[in-house]
């Protein structure tokens, strides 16, 4: 499935071109086909000769995968179904002397174990679900949390001269991406997204009904994984990090074009979203290594800046990246009255930039106009800034981790992050 | 708010009639209008002169809002958020003997205290949600869950001598109301109802994003809950319910207008989406007396025989009861290709009714003529026979409690429940 790609698509674009390419996917998308179809997929996966039918679609969905490599989509949210994709050198994007792969080499075996064990959880008891699930999963990537635990989980466990990874360290890893993967299934159904990384969405596809029920079912499957590690600071760890996901969504729902918002507030928005869940997993995994409490207070830290400042990059990204580059459209957080780092500092210094957000864009140019004013107001500059500040609070947290192949690993990543926007 | 209720509905009636009231809540139902309410709804409630808004708009569900008492659906799923309202004797519906106030006198002020702690629960952090909440909230029901936990709570806790419900006590079943209302919510997104118990469901008024929303926020504040009572026992207890909620919903997803679906699928499927859930509050609630296990299972097979039971009597009803006494159109489960048992049974006698669901009621009169054939068949005498041997098996459960008043209204419980179809 992975090698196979659109004939009519260049490699290194993006979802852009799928529509054109004919492919049976795309032929028709009015609510009533894609609910039709979602519903035929379901019930012939039930009455058995679904095996055939499954595989007809999948090969309808391979032949319109496409790979975008190191978009910051890619980054923040990368998973693949099978090992790392080789590094694809696109002129345009090939500006970091750090790749991800590179960065995830040491953890290879692991990553490739998780991808087993994670389609037999998600396809096992519910076969019919794994095919919305490879809709996401499927996307170009790399599985950048789980990849986060095993680093901190290798790196710890040297401190106490744990020689193996646990089972539980296993497991936390494959139940942060299956929550991760749930949260990003239901995002785009609350933000009525079409395309994630150049390709659509599972609603596009399935239609909502699907979408939440695949959320909802990979959240229950990572709750009763939780459940039975049997750890009370880990469970309560996790849990908080739902609620803190479904706080952040309402925080962002009720402040959409709203001019008035605090860099405060987006941080807290942005931890809640984003940087919960890489603090909750880098956390965990040293919990699980045994280590000591401050140790894991910085892991806690090292997850928590690192988380924002991926955030702060990927809504940099936003402006400044193209929509091949993206996977969907440019300014598409700001279109939808989502206002990042960039925005806040603009609308600083330029009250025309809220005018044109208080119009809610009714105006067809408006969105360029404020993309541009944000550029001119320095409000990329500062955001910069904002990135850098908090991946120098994550390289100090790193500090209490002796050398290793690790700990360079997960300094890597920080500094990876950061050449996104240079 | 509950004593107001539409001038131009005769007391008893249900919601059918909302629509002619003319209040500006039915106005307009289009999906634009739906969309730009809930997002003025939660930015008026963010600005901060939200109280004012919110309230207007607390006024106009409030104008409509009916109750229909001892209906099926209320019975299953009631919740108020007051002091239960008088007992409502309508001619059609005052059959049954026992009535549910009665059942609960004992334990009404732990209902009460329940009723405030949940409004403080989904309130406080995100007043916005409450709304939503209410539109679910606010129907005519009673808390039959909470109820339960409260009942099984003091019956056992007879056994070892504890005098005072316990703060576990009560978070259990809080815990347990928050995932019943969620799962009803989302319930509702994925069986694309307009109705529930005579009032307009949450996604219908709100429209998908805010129900999908609010369903998360009420799993993920559960899940942090539970986390917190620190008991390893009952948190697998509950995530196994999670569990088994999405299960059922793809079995059934899956299943749709599938005659070859057999009595045993039916009941899997009835325990994951209903029987679950009240035989995990009904264990809880004994783990939390710190009764034996013999006796926690015991309450565990009790919750058990006691929910498959409604839910076969909930299924009866659907055929039996006029639209106005369901809150929503009779024959709606079979409607939407969920075949359950009166009609499993049918199918054994009449081919023609295999032809007609497989048609999918393509043709007008098919879904009446579908029901005509059901009732003609005996298939609703055959799923009586089935809700009375579960109520019967629920009975000999509770035989291992002390004679009390709570365990004379736990067997009140299973017998209220037959008489809904005598």
């Amino acid at each position: 499935m992975m090698s196979m790609t659109c004939h009519t698509l260049e490699f290194g674009r993006t979802g852009v071109d799928s529509v054109a390419c004919g492919c049976f996917f795309n032929a028709s998308l009015d609510r009533f086909t894609v609910k039709n179809r979602a519903r035929r997929l379901l019930q012939s996966v039930h009455r058995g000769h679904g095996a055939r039918k499954l595989r007809c679609c999948r090969r309808d969905i391979a032949r319109c995968r496409v790979y975008s490599t190191k978009t910051s989509e890619a980054l923040l949210n990368g998973i693949v179904p099978g090992p790392p994709p080789p590094v694809l050198e696109v002129n345009k994007e090939s500006r970091s002397p750090i790749s991800v792969t590179e960065l995830f080499e040491v953890v290879a075996d692991d990553l490739l174990t998780l991808n087993n064990n994670l389609q037999s959880i998600v396809g096992a008891e519910n076969p019919v679900l794994m095919s919305a699930a490879e809709q996401i999963f499927g996307a170009g990537g790399k599985r950048m949390r789980p990849a986060l635990v095993f680093l901190v989980s290798r790196a710890t466990a040297e401190i106490v001269g744990l020689k193996e990874l646990t089972r539980e360290h296993r497991r936390l890893a494959e139940i942060i991406e299956m929550i991760h993967t749930a949260s990003l299934i239901h995002d785009d159904v609350l933000d009525e997204s079409d395309m994630r990384r150049g390709k659509q969405t599972v609603h596009q596809v399935y239609g909502t009904r699907v979408a939440v029920l695949a959320g909802d079912f990979m959240f229950a499957q990572s709750s009763w994984y939780l459940a039975n590690l049997e750890n009370l600071e880990v469970i309560k760890l996790i849990s908080q990090v739902i609620k803190d996901f479904a706080s952040g969504e309402i925080k962002q729902a009720s402040s959409l074009f709203d001019c008035e918002v605090e860099l405060e507030e987006y941080l807290i928005k942005s931890y809640y979203k984003t940087a919960s869940l890489i603090a909750a997993s880098t956390k965990g995994a040293s919990i699980f290594s045994g280590v000591d409490s401050d140790v894991s207070e910085q892991m806690y830290q090292y997850g928590k800046n690192l988380g924002l400042s991926f955030q702060v990059v990927d809504d940099i990204l936003d402006f400044t990246q193209s929509a091949e580059q993206l996977g969907k459209p440019t300014g598409s957080d700001l279109a939808k009255g989502n206002l990042t780092a960039p925005v806040i500092f603009a609308l600083e210094k330029e009250p025309r930039l809220r005018e044109i957000i208080e119009s809610e864009f009714c105006e067809t140019s408006s969105l360029d106009e404020a993309i541009e004013l944000v550029k001119r107001c320095g409000g990329i500059e500062r955001a910069q800034a904002l990135a850098k500040e908090k991946a120098d609070l994550a390289l100090q947290n790193i500090q209490c981790l002796p050398q290793s192949a690790f700990r360079s690993a997960l300094e890597g990543m920080v500094k990876y992050n950061l050449e996104r926007i240079d």
